[in-house]
């Protein structure tokens, strides 16, 4: 086998252009599925890490009633006891509380519908990006009367800036309708350009006050240390606490669910297109090789070379070329991945700037999926296999007697 | 003892627009130690008989016996390696392995063999040696004469230890002094080694050379000649 391995590699070199052409072919093919891969890839676990990070939380608990009903006074059950619980789980890395209302913003001359997130600045700092996304002014803090966080993208719509009034409208526990003033303390920019345009952060306590008194909690943010954390975790609660809801993220952003499974399928798909177009290019380099050693090959075969050692030479010339040009391509790869995977790739000059609509920064950081390094060489493997299946079968059909007269 | 033994052998090309007969009704037997030149006009049936007898193409009619094997009607695979133990041969064109040197493509065949790996370049070398190619064997088919490839192909056909060796017009291709040289090695590979040697040949230095000349027309024996020589 070692001399069928020798002579199968010393035969993909023996026309160096053409070998080198199909190499590069496979080599710029996969680069260009790879890195397209890594970049989505990489766009979407930002919009993963994004969505978790900034809005939804590994685990969200909440009362059922609200869930239908939208109303602040279904508060979430023994919200206390739960915090407690939490606060002993070493699992868990943060939690935040937070009381929401739907309701008006209004300045003098504009007003607009708003979600209001009255939340405890310290929970939510831990538990969010809340904190790092001020652009302009302060976050939250213990001081002063009645202070809001709005979006940049609400700020510039109201024509509002750090220190502007607005009132917030809206109603309490009784259903009765209150009205409150504020003062921007800060403008934040997060991913989520939508988000940024409909949900303002006052204090859960200056909100509480406003709606009834009663430290109603409508929802608690749970993030974990480990997404494998997640299910073991809901069911703790829910154990624990089964009057009230308690969902993952992938049951509170489906999307993110839906993205996670089969985002890795979906750029898959791209690549065992690219690697079928080039299993194409490959059988009609091999097919020239078959034709072009014809009387070689009719030889090999007088002589007493059996048909299991000429297929596996064909084979292995396939082999040996696709990996070769694969070895390339993912080297390649490895190095463009890894530089602009720390300095990221600016998509903000190419429209970039609509990539906050979804969730996505327009600094993308390009990265491979797990277990994607194992599926390429799969379909390398596979790619060869099958680029070679034909020639080789071509040559398995040739007469030694008339192949050795060509 | 006959190496060789066919009875009846034809063969019908009907593929063509008119069916051709390329061999009628050959009796032939070959004996150990010959060294016999199959002669004729061009598509008088010599390499059509040396494929039947090389294995590579099968009859339409009659039997072929190398020793008591008879290898008419072999299943495909087993002919292969049949060929391998019990069959050298050399081409027209040399048909080297390009990728491989002298020592590597004589020792290509020993490997498909399953020859001991202890012995093989050793008996690899007495080969080329024996075809005075000693200080060649690490230089591929491309850096070669047309003389020494065909050399090399000679010691190839020899590494398996054959019964015999086939050589469909193996100087054709080679100028005078080549052919003579490699004329010498084979007919010193024949007396002193006793190899059984069959050539078809249009050149008159091989036949002039033989000690048994066959001569071929339309497919059938209309001579067999036996020189002392």
């Amino acid at each position: 086998m070692k001399t069928i391995i020798v002579v199968s590699w010393r035969n993909v070199w023996r026309n160096k252009p053409r070998s080198l052409t199909i190499l590069m072919a496979i080599a710029v093919g996969l680069w260009g599925g790879i890195f397209a891969t890594s970049i989505s890839a990489g766009m979407m676990k930002q919009r993963f890490t994004s969505s978790i990070e900034t809005q939804v939380s590994h685990i969200q608990v909440h009362n059922p009633q609200f869930l239908k009903d939208d109303n602040i006074r279904y508060g979430i059950s023994r919200a206390d006891e739960i915090e407690r619980f939490l606060a002993k789980d070493s699992a868990v890395k943060a939690f935040s509380s937070r009381t929401l209302v739907s309701g008006m913003i209004a300045t003098a001359t504009q007003s607009k519908g708003v979600r209001i997130l009255g939340i405890n600045p310290v929970q939510e700092a831990a538990t969010t990006r809340l904190s790092s996304t001020i652009i302009d002014g302060y976050y939250l803090s213990a001081g002063g009367r009645n202070p809001i966080l709005i979006g940049k993208k609400l700020a510039d719509k109201l024509k509002l800036k750090t220190g502007s009034r607005i009132i917030l409208t809206f109603t309490d526990t009784e259903g009765e309708i209150v009205s409150a003033s504020f003062r921007v303390q800060g403008i934040i920019r997060t991913n989520h350009s939508m988000l940024d345009e409909t949900q303002v952060y006052v204090r859960q306590n200056d909100l509480q006050s406003l709606t009834g008194g009663r430290a109603i909690v409508n929802e608690i943010a749970v993030l974990l240390h480990d997404l494998a954390q997640v299910t073991p975790m809901v069911e703790a609660i829910s154990g624990q606490f089964p009057e009230n809801e308690i969902r993952f993220w992938g049951q509170l952003s489906p999307d993110l669910l839906y993205m996670n499974e089969m985002a890795g399928a979906s750029l898959m798909v791209l690549l065992v297109i690219i690697m079928l177009a080039l299993a194409f290019g490959l059988l009609n380099t091999m097919l020239m090789t078959v034709f072009e050693r014809t009387r070689e090959l009719g030889m090999l075969m007088a002589v007493g070379m059996n048909k299991i050692r000429v297929f596996a030479m064909i084979l292995l010339e396939t082999t040996f070329l696709t990996i070769t040009g694969a070895l390339a391509g993912g080297i390649l790869s490895g190095v463009t991945i890894y530089v602009t995977s720390r300095n990221g790739i600016d998509f903000s000059g190419v429209g970039g700037d609509t990539l906050s609509d979804y969730g996505i920064s327009a600094i993308v950081y390009p990265e491979l999926f797990p277990g994607f390094t194992g599926n390429i060489v799969i379909l390398v493997l596979i790619t060869s296999v099958l680029s070679a299946l034909y020639p080789a079968l071509k040559a398995l059909k040739l007469k030694p007697s008339e192949a050795i007269r060509q | 003892m006959n190496v060789i033994r066919t009875f009846g052998l034809s063969k019908t090309y009907n593929h063509l627009v008119v069916p051709v007969n390329a061999l009628v009704n050959v009796n032939l037997e070959i004996a150990e130690g010959e060294f016999t030149a199959i002669v004729g006009p061009s598509g008088s049936g010599k390499t059509t008989l040396l494929n039947m007898l090389g294995g590579l193409d099968q009859p339409t009619s009659g039997q072929i016996f190398i020793d008591d094997t008879e290898i008419t009607g072999m299943k495909e695979s087993r002919l292969i390696d049949f060929r391998l133990r019990n069959i050298g041969f050399v081409f027209q064109s040399y048909n080297l392995i390009p990728v491989l040197t002298a020592i590597e493509i004589v020792s290509f065949i020993m490997l498909l063999q399953n020859y001991p790996k202890d012995k093989m370049e050793k008996r690899a070398r007495e080969l080329l040696d024996q075809v005075g190619l000693a200080d060649k064997a690490d230089v591929r088919p491309q850096k070669l004469s047309g003389g020494q490839q065909q050399r090399v192909a000679v010691a190839r056909a020899l590494a398996s230890n054959p019964r015999f060796v086939l050589a469909d017009e193996p100087t054709a291709n080679l100028d005078t002094q080549s052919a003579f040289n490699l004329l010498d090695i084979m007919l010193r590979l024949n007396r002193e080694e006793n190899i059984t040697l069959l050539f078809s040949t249009h050149d008159q230095r091989v036949i002039d050379r033989a000690r048994r000349v066959i001569t071929l027309v339309d497919g059938s024996i209309v001579e067999d000649q036996h020189f002392e020589k």
